[in-house]
């Protein structure tokens, strides 16, 4: 499955937004079968913060141990937020 | 004419505060007035009125510092999330016509993080007035966040009883991962602002209590001081002087 985050929207900063988007996307992630892989991908997103990230990234990976691949990730807010949830 | 006179009365009511207020901004020379007449009144020359209108810091600050929260001007406040979003969003759009796309992404982040921690930590607990004060002067390359919430030492203290003052909460805030809200599992946001303001040309002022922050490009360690004046919640100035 990929999973087009501008879909979501192009400036993601706020938690209340991250999880809103990570619950109202179950349904399709139920469609994910049994070993295939995740792709996440940034493209056309402006502007990404980790209290978006930490709503949305953080449980998709804990759904999907060691299956999420993330794609076009060069913006630069997009880097640094990567950065700081591989912190913690 | 820039340079008339003007009674502290217009002043007063051009600036939005008190005579009181403007009689304490003399004695600390915040807005000195030029003394006229027989018995010294003050008057203030209309170019330093206008210019201290310009003077998004000063404004922000006095609204954050002030004993009496009194609502923003609607052009700098954003009372919800929504409202927050939305002027987030146009300040991107109108960075990315004045600097480098790298840059216009990661002030919109750390700007974004900041403005929605104040929503987070008040939520539903805000002691005066709801929401934030949001401006910006691109042309002096500043941004200006503030909040009259609770502050980081109260935050913080919920879960860290053994905090004692503003300078110690600002330290953990901005060094340590550790969220006002748990069992969530938060806490890296000022971690993250920390680190692209000193990874790139960009300084921070945050300013919570009486702690004052001040961060710079390739900062390695905190530098907390006294701030000059108590700030009911929280104040950040962002400035990105080198990149246009």
């Amino acid at each position: 499955m990929i999973i087009d985050v501008s879909k979501f929207g192009t400036t993601l900063v706020s938690r209340p937004s991250g999880k809103e988007a990570w619950l109202a996307f179950q349904p399709t992630l139920n469609n994910v079968q049994e070993n295939e892989e995740v792709t996440v991908d940034f493209s056309n997103v402006a502007v990404l913060t980790p209290s978006w990230a930490d709503e949305f990234l953080t449980p998709l990976r804990s759904r999907f141990p060691g299956k999420v691949r993330l794609t076009n990730t060069d913006n630069a807010s997009i880097k640094a937020t990567l950065n700081t949830l591989a912190k913690q | 004419m820039a340079s008339k006179l003007i009674s502290i009365g217009k002043a007063s009511k051009l600036l939005g505060v008190s005579i009181d207020t403007l009689r304490r901004w003399d004695k600390t020379h915040r807005l000195p007035p030029v003394r006229n007449g027989s018995k010294g009144h003050r008057y203030y020359r209309q170019i330093d009125v206008d210019i201290f209108l310009r003077d998004i810091v000063a404004l922000a600050k006095q609204w954050v510092s002030a004993e009496t929260g009194i609502t923003p001007e609607l052009d700098v406040y954003c009372q919800t999330r929504d409202v927050f979003q939305a002027r987030l969003e146009k300040l991107q759009s109108n960075l990315q016509r004045a600097t480098l796309s790298s840059a216009t992404s990661l002030l919109s982040a750390i700007a974004g993080e900041i403005g929605n921690n104040s929503f987070d930590h008040n939520l539903g607990n805000w002691p005066d007035i709801t929401g934030i004060y949001f401006s910006y002067d691109l042309d002096n390359r500043v941004i200006v966040l503030a909040d009259r919430g609770q502050g980081i030492l109260a935050t913080l203290k919920r879960v860290r009883s053994t905090l004692t003052n503003d300078t110690e909460a600002l330290r953990v805030a901005f060094t340590e991962i550790l969220s006002g809200r748990l069992p969530e599992a938060r806490g890296n946001g000022l971690k993250f602002v920390r680190d692209v303001v000193v990874e790139n040309p960009f300084t921070l002022d945050f300013e919570t209590g009486t702690a004052h922050l001040l961060l710079k490009e390739n900062d390695k360690k905190i530098n907390i001081t006294p701030s000059d004046k108590h700030v009911r919640g929280c104040f950040a100035i962002i400035r990105f002087g080198n990149l246009i």
